[in-house]
């Protein structure tokens, strides 16, 4: 009996497992690149080019910029069954940056940077259609950049950053498991630290006073799972011992690497564009898997298969110098989403995505300069059935996220010039 | 410095702005042409709520009907009485309560395995409910079609004569006329020929014993059932006869559960070719049991995978007693739905179902195929996530008494009948969540 049992509840322990997917790779890197659009591999304006191009950086102002976002995303779902909406909880992320470039001579540049490539989740009510399958999901990774960078005569320049990653996944669902014991929930919560190493390096020519272009290649980081805890909860006695109270769990998470191209145009004296074309190799995600330590016949290692696509986004911002000590920014971008009909999930409800970007700068002084952001993204609704839960209905997702930070400049202080 | 300032206020009104939340809306819920004003539901066991081996007020509480009726009310429908029981373990109509999972030591082990078994308290005593009616839910476990017209019927059946206004003159359909519906739902026939599977298919000792109803009997007392419930032009749902190889009662005890070594096989060959009854073949591995046939030499033989064990053989005795090993001891004919058997109940359901449907297309009913539908458990179905099958107990649709589904189970079974009737009537009614219904408990 036992023995059939567990085989019938291998299928509850799948776990999700596009916790990297497009909608958790956040777009703000850099608080005057996010106000447009999040260009910048061919605008370098400040230290955050150090993520979005390191070879900008000897054509940038040496200084810090330091910024933080409050990241705000809300979601739907419809389930066509039931033809019932579920929103999730609201939760409010706080992805940080903070970037340093200093010019060692002429030619070379030191910069280092310390950001928030993915730092959001969700989160669902306990009690919503889908706890099966998700309860809660959340990721956070840091990036820790070393970088120098090159000019190899006065209009262009290269460079290359070396990444360590620390990352951290915390996902939670229940169980499909009654127990006679009161009103308790059977649930499972893994919980895991990850670490992994990376690069990133890019090209930059300023071709002329008015046009610059630059590419940028992020590589993959592949963050391991070594030792992370999985939390068996309010199990049924009787199936105790097919889950063990405390076990571990190892696992993979690839955080695909990323192409990306663009330039930016000084239109008139006062009106830059930046267009950036960045396309992410998500085909690298084809797999989740979790290896449990110890395993039972009801808890086995599990193989989810994601299927991803290589997925593009466009993006456009503008930058207007409004008066002396103020700049003002707006910008768009269109970005695809790297997942398939039949594998959309409450993990990562996802779609093609349009966003719209607001920015400003205000200097305060001599060298410092204050920084706002605004992102307003629309994942439009999506009607799917997945093929693995057969969770059917429409999800949608709005994200809005102010941001703030601050730049100060070293050296002798230059208005006209950028900051 | 006012440019700043015009600036923060920019971003600070923006931020006030509620468009960053997402506005997704319910679909409109349409009833199509149907009326669902005043609902009926009429059949046995299924319809009642009855699981585990018993009826109880939580199984009645998760019965397809009463999840039906919550979604009518979506599309106008109205109020929904139940003839509920009172709390407790509930009553399988021989006082005894509806199963449990408990941990059973099996004659072969001293580890305990979780098992059916009775629960501590006893079972629920029957409340009469009579005064409380009319009830919209006319749910008669044990009840067949040819039951539905008899009044004396309410006298014999424990589970009717609670809640019907006058035993032994009201019948299952002047029960339902009572509420004179605008839309109802029948589910009957199982029984005419599930109560006969699941007794082995013994031949009827009386007039009351199981017995497999004839299908001209079938069609003429079904024509009378719908001819009822559609006599104040009421529209409805009609589901068929599921086929006993769909539940687990018929499909868990494996049909070869005796494992020998060459050397014991070698004895029981001895043993029965001694007796004369050389046609049984023992070999190492896996054998069928021996069970008794009365067209086989001897009337015995070795069952076949044709062959369906039921779950009510003592399983003991299987492990432990020598049952359909020793030439003493064939399986009897009550734990046993032979081939013979089977074909002949499946032939007759066949039959009931043509009646269904044709009954169905002449009065503009919704045809529910629950045959259809449960021949697709046995494949597994995933529902948010959640897995089943027609497993017994690991399966998680069916509850403890192998038969009957458990709440998850149900509600499958309300949206097989949300499906249909949003398919006739161009209703769009909303389907149950399955995952909001409780599967089988574990201790």
């Amino acid at each position: 009996m036992k023995k059939t049992l567990s085989t019938w509840m291998l299928a509850g322990v799948l776990i999700p497992g596009s916790v990297l997917a497009g909608g958790f790779k956040i777009a703000l890197q850099g608080q005057k690149q996010s106000g447009m659009g999040h260009t910048g591999v061919g605008f370098a304006q400040d230290a955050a080019t150090v993520y979005f191009n390191p070879a900008g950086m000897g054509f940038a102002r040496s200084g810090i910029s330091a910024g933080v976002n409050l990241l705000m995303p809300s979601t739907s779902f419809l389930d066509a069954n039931t033809n019932q909406i579920t929103n999730s909880t609201s939760q409010v992320f706080t992805p940080l940056s903070l970037y340093g470039n200093v010019a060692l001579s002429k030619k070379v540049n030191f910069g280092l940077g310390v950001y928030t490539p993915y730092g959001s989740g969700i989160m669902y009510p306990t009690d919503w259609t889908g706890r099966y399958i998700l309860n809660r999901i959340d990721l956070k990774v840091v990036h820790i950049q070393p970088t120098l960078s090159v000019k190899l005569g006065e209009k262009f320049a290269i460079g290359a950053g070396f990444i360590y990653s620390q990352g951290h996944v915390g996902l939670e669902r229940d169980l499909p498991l009654s127990s006679n014991q009161g009103n308790t929930t059977a649930s499972v919560k893994l919980d895991g630290r990850a670490s992994g190493i990376g690069f990133n390096a890019g090209a930059y020519l300023k071709a002329s006073e008015r046009f610059s272009i630059g590419v940028t290649y992020h590589s993959k980081v592949n963050m391991e799972v070594e030792k992370g805890d999985a939390t068996f909860n309010n199990v049924p006695m009787a199936l105790s011992s097919s889950f063990p109270e405390a076990n571990y769990f190892s696992s993979e998470l690839p955080l695909p690497s990323e192409l990306a191209a663009g330039f930016s145009y000084k239109l008139t004296s006062r009106l830059t564009a930046a267009v950036d074309f960045n396309l992410t190799f998500w085909k690298s995600f084809d797999t989740l898997s979790f290896d449990y330590q110890t395993n039972s016949a009801a808890l086995a290692d599990t193989k989810s298969p994601r299927l991803y696509e290589n997925a593009s986004a466009i993006r456009l911002g503008f930058q207007y110098l409004a008066s002396e000590g103020l700049q003002l920014r707006a910008g768009a971008f269109y970005d695809q989403t790297p997942v398939k009909d039949g594998y959309v999930a409450p993990e990562l409800p996802d779609n093609n995505k349009v966003g719209l970007t607001l920015g400003a700068s205000a200097r305060l002084h001599d060298k410092l300069v204050l920084d706002l952001s605004l992102l307003y993204e629309d994942v439009p609704e999506r009607n799917q059935t997945n093929k693995e839960t057969g969770l059917a209905g429409t999800f949608q997702t709005r994200v809005f996220s102010p941001g703030v930070g601050i730049t100060y400049l070293f050296g002798k202080s230059n208005k006209r010039k950028n900051y | 410095m006012k440019n700043n300032q015009r600036i923060l206020t920019f971003l600070g009104a923006s931020l006030l702005l509620g468009s960053c939340q997402t506005d997704l809306v319910e679909k409109d819920i349409k009833k199509g042409n149907a009326d669902f004003t005043r609902y009926v539901a009429v059949g046995n066991s299924l319809t009642a709520g009855y699981a585990d081996g018993g009826l109880s007020r939580k199984g009645q509480m998760h019965s397809y009907p009463v999840m039906l009726a919550e979604q009518f009310k979506l599309a106008g429908g109205g109020s929904f009485t139940v003839p509920y029981m009172n709390e407790g373990n509930g009553n399988d109509g021989s006082n005894n309560p509806a199963r449990a999972l408990g941990y059973v030591l099996p004659c072969n082990s001293n580890i305990p395995t979780l098992s059916p078994v009775y629960p501590l308290g006893g079972a629920t005593a029957f409340n009469n409910v009579s005064a409380q009616g009319p009830y919209n839910l006319v749910g008669v476990p044990g009840a067949r079609v040819i039951d539905a017209n008899l009044n004396l019927y309410s006298f014999l059946n424990p589970f009717f004569s609670r809640f019907c206004l006058t035993p032994g003159v009201s019948t299952m359909i002047s029960e339902a006329k009572r509420i004179n519906a605008t839309f109802f739902t029948l589910w009957l026939g199982s029984n005419d020929a599930l109560l006969y599977a699941t007794g082995g298919a013994v031949p009827p000792a009386n007039a009351f014993s199981p017995s497999l109803t004839d299908t001209t009997t079938f069609r003429l007392a079904m024509a009378q059932v719908v001819d009822s419930l559609t006599a104040n032009g009421a529209k409805g749902a009609i589901a068929n006869v599921p086929d006993v190889t769909s539940v687990p009662y018929f499909t868990t005890v494996p049909w070869n559960g005796v494992a020998l070594t060459q050397g014991k096989a070698d004895t029981l060959n001895a043993a029965y070719i001694g007796l004369g009854l050389s046609h049984i073949f023992w070999k190492a591995g896996a054998n069928g049991f021996v069970i008794s046939d009365s067209t086989a030499p001897g009337n015995v033989r070795q069952a076949t995978a044709n062959d369906h064990i039921l779950l009510t053989t003592p399983s003991d005795s299987l492990k432990c007693g020598q049952w359909g090993v020793s030439p003493a001891k064939p399986l009897a004919d009550r734990y046993v739905l032979d081939q013979n058997e089977k074909v002949i109940i499946q032939q007759h359901i066949s039959v009931y179902n043509s009646t269904i449907a044709s009954i169905a297309m002449a009065k503009g009913l919704a045809l529910v195929d629950m045959n259809t539908y449960l021949k697709s458990f046995k494949s597994g179905i995933i529902y948010n996530g959640v897995s089943m099958n027609a497993a017994f107990i690991t399966g998680g649709a069916f509850s403890l008494d192998g038969v009957h589904p458990n709440g998850r189970g149900y509600a499958l079974i309300a949206n097989e009948f949300i499906k249909s009737i949003n398919a006739k009537f161009g209703s769009t009614i909303p389907y149950v969540d399955v995952t909001a219904h409780p599967g089988i408990i574990f201790p």
